[in-house]
C-alpha cells in the first residue's frame, strides 16, 4: 500500500511544473463551483431571513406602484404613490388577519452628507410583527418621540432621551424615546416615528405606503388574498403574499445565476479536459513502463487503478487549493457581488458550509474519474510486449 | 512423449505484424525445446525476429498459428488474466533497457512483482540483494547506479518470484565489456544453481557460454 501510494505521487512529481498547471485549472473550477453554490444558499438563506424579518405573510402596497415596490419595504426608500389611511379599516375587518400594522415610509436625503435617512411612520401594533425587537425606553406614541436603529445611533452618538435635529429635516427636532438593539436588518438604520407625525413631516395627512398584515393562520393566504382582491378597495390596492415575494426576488437573479452556473460548469469541464490531457501524455510517455509493469504480471486493472489514482490525486490537490482559495477569497467576491446584483440581503451573500464543501469535493472526484476514463482505459490496454518493442531502447 | 519434462515447448510458430498492406512474418514456423536447467541463447542478425520470439515465449503476445506450452500446459488459449498470472508467477524478465521504476528505490524496485502478487516478503529481497552484491544500494534511485548496478537489480528482480524460468532480451546489450562479463558472471552462477535461462543476445562471449544456442533469419530456424 506504501509503494504504491510512493508510485502515485512519485510519478505525479515527474512532471512538477507541467501538472502544477493542470491542478491549477482545477483549482480554479473547484474554487469558482465553490463560491457559486455558497452564494446561491447564502442569497436564499439572507432573502429568507429579511423577509422573516418582517413579520408579516402579506404586504399591502399601492396600486401602480412598480412591483417590485415590495423591495423597497425592506430596504426603506422612497415611494412614488401612496395608499388611503381607510382602506386599513378594510383589511383589518377582512377574516383571518391577525394584525394589520400601517406604515408610512420616506427616504430623505441630508443636503450636507448626501446620506440618505429612511423614516417609518407606524403604530404600536408594528410589535406584533417585529417580535425580535428589543428596545432600550419605550415604543414612541406620543408626538415627537422618536426610535433609532442601534447603528444609526451609534454613528450619531445619540442617547435615550436627547433631543435631536431630524436629518433631512429643516426645522423639526424629536426626542429619542427608544433606542433598537441590532437586528442585523436595515432597521438598524431607520428612524421610527408615530404614523401622524410622519403623514405631518412629510405632508402626506391621511395616506400610507403600504401595509403589513399577519394572519391567524398562514395557510390562509389564499383565503384572504382573494377576499382583498375582491373588496372595493381592492381597486386600489396590491396585495403580495411575502412567499410570492421570495421568488420574485430569486427570478430577479435568475440570469445571474444561469450565468455562473454555465460558466462554473464549463470551467469544470475544461479542468477535466486539461486533466485528461496531461493524464495522457504522462501514459504515452511512460508507455515502456507500463509494458514492463504488465510484462511483470500487473493485470489491466492494476494499471487502469494506477492511473485513475494518479488523477484522482492530481485532481484533489487542485480541488482542495480551489476550496481554500475560494474561502480566502470569499469577502472580496462578496463585494464584488453586491455591486452586480439587483437586490441583496445585509446577510453574507456567500455562506460557506460543510455539505457544500463536501459536494465540491465530490463533484472534484467525478472530475477525476471522467478524466481518468480515457486514460487509464488506454494504457490498461497497453500490451506487455511494449516492453521489449523496438524503438525504445533508451535506458 | 518427447518433451513431456520440457520447461519451454514450441511448435511451428509464426507472428505475423500487419503493416499497411503489407505482412511482415517475423516468426516462421519456429519449433524448439527448453529442458530444465538448460541455458538456450537465441541469436541471429537484426530483424531476425529474436525480440518477436522472446515476446510469444513470455506469453506478452498471441502467435498468429503454431502451439506454445509451459511446463507441460498449453498457453495459446489461456485468458488474459491467466496469462498475466503467468507471467507473474512462473517468468522471470530482464530487459536490455532494464525497466526498473525510476521513482522507486532499488529494494522497492526488487520487491515491485511481490506487490502485484500481494505478498510481502522481505527476507526475499533482502537475500536477493545480497545475491547481486547491492545491499549497500537498497536505498539507492536507479537513477544514481551505474548500468551493470542497474541490471544486477533487474535481475534480482526477476528473480523474486522464484520463476521456473529467466528470460533475457539482450541483457549486456547497454554495456560496457566489464559489466557485460560481471552480468555474464551472474547468469552462469544462477544457471548452476539450476535456473533455466533463455537469452536474446548479440554478444559472442555471452552466446558462447550458453548450453546450447538457436540461430534465427528472417524469423526462421537455421541452426
Ligand atoms: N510491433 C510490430 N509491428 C510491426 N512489425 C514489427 C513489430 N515488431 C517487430 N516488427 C518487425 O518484425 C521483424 C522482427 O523484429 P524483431 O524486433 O523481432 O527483430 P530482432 O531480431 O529482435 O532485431 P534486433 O536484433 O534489431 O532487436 C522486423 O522486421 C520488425 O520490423
Ligand atoms: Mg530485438
Amino acid at each position: 500500500m506504501r509503494t504504491w501510494l510512493t508510485i502515485i505521487l512519485a510519478n505525479l512529481f515527474r512532471q512538477r511544473l507541467r501538472n502544477l498547471v493542470t491542478a491549477f485549472g482545477v483549482a480554479i473550477a473547484i474554487g469558482m463551483s465553490f463560491s457559486i453554490l455558497s452564494f446561491q444558499k447564502g442569497y436564499e438563506n439572507g432573502v429568507r431571513a429579511e423577509l422573516d424579518r418582517l413579520g408579516a405573510h402579506l404586504l399591502v402596497v399601492p396600486k401602480g406602484c412598480p412591483y417590485d415596490a415590495a423591495s423597497i419595504a425592506l430596504h426603506g426608500a422612497s415611494w412614488p404613490c401612496y395608499l388611503k389611511s381607510v382602506y386599513l379599516e378594510t383589511v383589518r375587518k377582512t377574516p383571518f388577519v391577525a394584525c394589520a400594522a400601517p406604515v408610512l415610509m420616506t427616504a430623505l436625503y441630508e443636503e450636507k452628507s448626501g446620506e440618505q435617512q429612511v423614516y417609518c411612520g407606524v403604530e404600536k401594533n408594528i410589535l406584533q410583527l417585529r417580535r425580535g425587537w428589543r428596545i432600550d425606553g419605550v415604543f414612541p406614541e406620543g408626538t415627537g418621540e422618536l426610535l433609532v436603529g442601534s447603528e444609526l445611533a451609534k454613528s450619531n452618538g445619540w442617547r435615550l432621551g436627547q433631543k435631536v435635529a431630524l436629518p433631512g429635516l429643516k426645522n423639526e427636532t424629536g426626542r429619542i424615546s427608544g433606542i433598537l438593539h441590532p437586528t442585523q436588518g436595515a432597521d438598524d438604520f431607520f428612524i421610527y416615528v408615530p404614523i401622524r407625525d410622519a403623514q405631518r413631516y412629510f405632508r402626506h395627512p391621511g395616506e400610507l405606503t403600504h401595509i403589513l398584515v399577519q394572519l391567524t393562520d398562514p395557510e390562509r393566504v389564499k383565503n384572504v388574498v382573494e377576499e382583498l382582491r375582491g373588496c372595493d378597495a381592492g381597486l386600489e390596492m396590491t396585495i403580495v403574499p411575502l412567499s410570492h415575494l421570495f421568488q420574485t426576488i430569486q427570478h430577479l437573479i435568475e440570469n445571474t445565476r444561469l450565468l455562473l452556473s454555465c460558466v462554473a460548469l464549463a470551467a469544470l469541464l475544461t479542468a477535466a479536459c486539461g486533466v485528461s490531457n496531461t493524464i495522457l501524455m504522462a501514459v504515452s510517455e511512460r508507455t515502456r513502463e507500463i509494458g514492463v509493469l504488465r510484462a511483470l504480471g500487473a493485470s489491466p486493472d492494476a494499471i487502469f487503478g494506477l492511473i485513475w489514482a494518479e488523477t484522482t490525486v492530481l485532481c484533489l490537490v487542485g480541488g482542495l487549493s480551489g476550496l481554500i482559495l475560494a474561502l480566502g477569497s470569499a469577502s472580496l467576491v462578496e463585494t464584488w457581488l453586491r455591486q452586480q446584483l439587483p437586490y441583496a440581503p445585509p446577510e453574507r451573500l456567500i455562506a460557506p458550509d460543510v455539505v457544500t464543501l463536501l459536494s465540491c469535493l465530490g463533484v472534484c472526484l467525478l472530475l477525476a474519474t471522467f478524466a481518468a476514463l480515457i486514460p487509464a482505459w488506454r494504457a490498461s490496454r497497453l500490451s506487455p510486449a511494449e516492453a521489449i518493442r523496438e524503438g525504445a531502447y533508451t535506458a | 512423449m518427447i518433451g513431456q519434462g520440457s520447461i519451454v515447448r514450441a511448435e511451428n510458430l509464426r507472428k505475423i505484424y500487419r503493416r499497411g498492406a503489407e505482412d511482415v512474418v517475423a516468426v516462421d514456423n519456429v519449433s524448439f525445446e527448453v529442458a530444465p536447467g538448460e541455458f538456450l541463447a537465441i541469436v541471429g542478425p537484426s530483424g531476425a525476429g529474436k525480440s518477436t520470439l522472446l515476446q510469444l515465449i513470455g506469453v506478452m503476445d498471441n502467435p498468429t498459428s503454431g502451439k506454445m506450452s509451459i511446463a507441460g500446459s498449453e498457453v495459446s488459449g489461456l485468458s488474459d488474466a491467466a496469462r498475466t498470472r503467468l507471467r507473474r508467477e512462473t517468468i522471470g524478465f530482464v530487459f536490455q533497457h532494464f525497466g526498473l521504476l525510476p521513482t522507486l528505490t532499488v529494494a522497492e524496485n526488487i520487491g515491485l512483482p511481490l506487490l502485484l502478487s500481494r505478498e510481502r516478503s522481505r527476507d526475499r529481497v533482502e537475500f536477493l540483494l545480497e545475491r547481486v552484491g547491492l545491499a549497500h544500494r537498497r536505498n539507492h534511485r536507479p537513477a544514481e547506479l551505474s548500468g551493470g548496478e542497474m541490471q544486477r537489480v533487474a535481475i534480482a528482480r526477476a528473480l523474486v518470484n522464484q520463476p521456473r524460468f529467466l528470460l533475457a532480451d539482450e541483457p549486456t546489450g547497454n554495456l560496457d565489456s566489464v559489466n557485460s562479463a560481471a552480468i555474464l558472471r551472474l547468469f552462469q552462477e544462477l544457471r548452476q544453481d539450476g535456473l533455466t535461462i533463455i537469452a536474446v543476445t548479440h554478444n559472442e562471449e555471452f552466446a558462447r557460454s550458453a548450453d546450447r544456442r538457436l540461430t534465427l533469419r528472417d524469423g526462421k530456424v537455421v541452426s
